[in-house]
């Protein structure tokens, strides 16, 4: 079988001569450096939406609150890209809003590292930059715009403290995925807002990684270990949601409150959960889409050239007397 | 011994055996179809680069399709499922197939980044123990399926599970950033250039997938080993009867497609400046895409790898003049999957007509 040993030297030693042995230069920011076009009114402008996933539903929210906000703005047009959560994919995706000649890029990165490339070759070719809830590193991008999570965390605490147990009571924790900076985050700032009231006792603290199913089998396990739960703080909506129904199944749901994050406006969302009685509360985790589209205008049609470079969004506390309200007005369609 | 009928298997793609039908039709006629057919995936490729161009954008009166910066995006956007489909073809080729390319590059990857900034290793050794680890975990799953006999479509799915299982161990689940420099924790400056471009045109991931496909293609045109692959494609216990070693073509062939994944991840890490062990999820499926729509048959005996070249080619620019057009995700999906089945559809009415 000589062959087949000449054939995988062959290809092997091809493959350590051009990974190894050859002198090139780094790319710089070369092809169309025509800049952007000129800020101001009545002129038409492309906006790329570039978005780490489409398959989760904060995403997709994000979206449309971007696409939503853009029309109300004359000459704005936004295209929207979805890598999948494939880093490789979406490096190429904003490479094909730059050959298309974007005047703005929006980008959600999936994740930091791999994106700050390209995000740099963007901002060095003139095009403003809007970093939306995950960031990159270094600072070639125009402006941050993100929600702070200990914040929300620390909300829902005081909510806890002050409002849904004043007496205090045995409270459970579902967390998102571990290693997670969203799941520390809300977990740190929660104990930071029941700290001023001492009866509040967190007896468990399991993990559901973001997940509804997750967050039934987690309750499952937690109603037989713990006899009297008086409420369960879960990391996101769609984990309250499974726990609501794992109660449910044990005939609990009524002695047990439930609370939730995200609050999103669709219809298998927070917002309608609480409105619909299942959840007590949930603290909004804001998209930043429509302020994306505020930056956009000031600089592109306001030729504003001092925007803040980091804005963090704040929370609103959704319970049932503003659920129906809330909705609408963050732009859920019913 | 020699290999049966080792004229028909060292053309690539092999002739299929003229048919009663076929041989009463008029000669040119049936030497024009035949062709069309042998070459279907290059015609495939010119086809949709025409369309491209006809429906591209364009921007100051500049065809954005064609413009060189959009090109070089293309090339570079295909070159790593270019480089896995180049070693899935042999795979297929035998009657096999590798599902774990995809984590195999998601372990290379790690492998990269791990070596060089935390064991503070240089870029050769580097570059030779990833493609060794990647070569072993082929050759072994080549083994697995070769003496054990158990179908590769179960080996290697067990692969991906255990290459994506050790990536995630080796990493601590984390993505390792690749920093750049001479200090303790960076890596040297010279492996960033895997995501440069020689004089600003043609980026070196690219120039790889071409060095590595040609390549592929002579080793496959005229090597005794690429008869062995296509007769253990074709028939299997012929090729064994006629003296081919088929267990270690298999267990070669499988190697050469764990060697190619390493690369491919080791360019990865190179581009993306970092390590990720999720990284390549479902690039094992593109890369069957690629080989499929070059034409070869997932039967094995019959395909080429100047098909799987065109594939990957066609594949690529198909994203981007989807994307250039913006049209929207959900429907790439699916067009992309149209073109899949039109592909293996036109494989299909080939030996009838033909």
């Amino acid at each position: 079988m000589r062959y087949a040993r000449r054939a995988i030297t062959i290809l092997t030693l091809t493959a350590l001569a051009l990974t190894t042995g050859c002198s090139v230069e780094k790319d710089g920011g070369d092809n169309g450096t025509d800049a952007s076009a000129q800020c101001g009114g009545g002129k038409d402008f492309l906006i790329g939406m570039s978005q780490a996933n489409n398959a989760e539903p904060y995403r997709q929210v994000m979206n449309d609150d971007v696409s939503t906000a853009a029309k109300a703005v004359p000459g704005f047009r936004v295209v929207v890209s979805d890598a999948a959560q494939d880093n490789s994919k979406q490096v190429a995706d904003v490479e094909n809003f730059l050959s298309q000649g974007i005047n703005l890029l929006i980008i959600s990165p999936n994740e930091a590292k791999p994106l700050t490339a390209v995000v740099k070759k963007a901002y060095d070719q003139g095009i403003p930059v809007i970093v939306l809830d995950r960031k990159v590193e270094g600072d070639a991008y125009t402006a941050f715009i993100g929600g702070d999570n200990v914040a929300i965390g620390k909300a829902a605490g005081e909510y806890y403290a002050k409002t849904l147990l004043p007496q205090g009571g045995k409270v459970v924790e579902i967390s998102g995925l571990p290693g997670s900076t969203p799941a520390a985050e809300r977990a740190q700032g929660f104990r930071e807002g029941i700290a001023s009231n001492p009866k509040i006792e967190i007896v468990a603290t399991q993990t559901a990684e973001w997940l509804r199913e997750k967050g039934q089998s987690v309750m499952d396990a937690m109603l037989k270990a713990q006899p009297d739960i008086d409420a369960v703080y879960a990391h996101n909506d769609p984990m309250a949601e499974g726990a609501y129904l794992a109660a449910k199944a044990a005939g609990k749901e009524t002695a047990i409150k439930f609370t939730g994050i995200d609050a999103l406006p669709v219809a298998s969302g927070g917002i309608k959960a609480v409105e619909q009685g299942r959840l007590q509360a949930t603290f909004q985790y804001a998209t930043g889409g429509r302020e994306a589209i505020d930056l956009a205008k000031k600089i592109l049609v306001d030729c504003s050239k001092d925007v803040p470079k980091s804005t963090t969004l704040g929370t609103m506390q959704i319970t049932k007397d503003n659920a129906a309200q809330a909705y609408t007005e963050l732009g859920g369609k019913q | 011994m020699n290999p049966p009928n080792p004229t028909t298997v060292a053309a690539s793609p092999p002739e299929t055996p003229p048919s009663r039908r076929a041989i009463r039709l008029p000669k040119d006629r049936h030497a024009i179809v035949d062709n069309f057919f042998r070459f279907q995936s290059l015609f495939g490729l010119v086809a949709v680069f025409l369309i491209a161009i006809a429906v591209s954008p364009s921007r100051n009166g500049e065809n954005v399709f064609l413009s060189s910066g959009n090109l070089a995006n293309i090339v570079r956007a295909v070159s790593e499922i270019g480089i896995i489909a180049v070693g899935m073809t042999f795979v297929i080729l035998i009657g096999g197939i590798d599902l774990s390319v995809g984590a195999v590059l998601g372990l290379a990857a790690v492998g990269s980044a791990t070596l060089m900034v935390d064991s503070g290793l240089g870029i050769v050794p580097t570059v030779l123990i990833v493609l060794f680890i990647g070569t072993a975990f082929g050759a072994t799953q080549g083994a697995i399926v070769a003496r054990i006999g158990i179908q590769s479509f179960i080996v290697t799915l067990a692969g991906l599970q255990a290459a994506r299982g050790i990536a995630r161990m080796w990493s601590g689940g984390l993505g390792i950033p690749i920093a750049y420099g001479e200090g303790p924790q960076e890596a040297p400056e010279a492996f960033s250039l895997l995501s440069g471009s020689i004089n600003g045109v043609l980026p070196v991931p690219a120039l790889i997938f071409l060095a590595i496909g040609v390549g592929a293609l002579l080793v496959l045109r005229s090597t005794a080993f690429a008869r062995h692959v296509y007769a253990i494609g074709g028939n299997e216990k012929a090729a064994r009867l006629s003296g081919v070693p088929v267990r270690r073509v298999r267990v070669t062939v499988f190697a050469i497609s764990g060697l190619l994944a390493a690369l491919a991840g080791i360019i990865h890490a190179g581009q993306l400046n970092q390590g990720s062990p999720n990284d390549g999820a479902g690039y094992e499926l593109d890369a069957i895409a690629a080989v499929v729509i070059g034409g070869t048959s997932l039967a094995g005996g019959s395909g080429s790898m100047g098909g799987t070249i065109a594939g990957a080619l066609l594949l690529g620019i198909l994203n981007n003049i989807l994307a250039l057009n913006n049209i929207d995700a959900n429907v790439q999906l699916v067009v992309k999957g149209l073109v899949i089945v039109a592909a293996a559809a036109l494989q299909r009415l080939r030996p009838r007509i033909a």
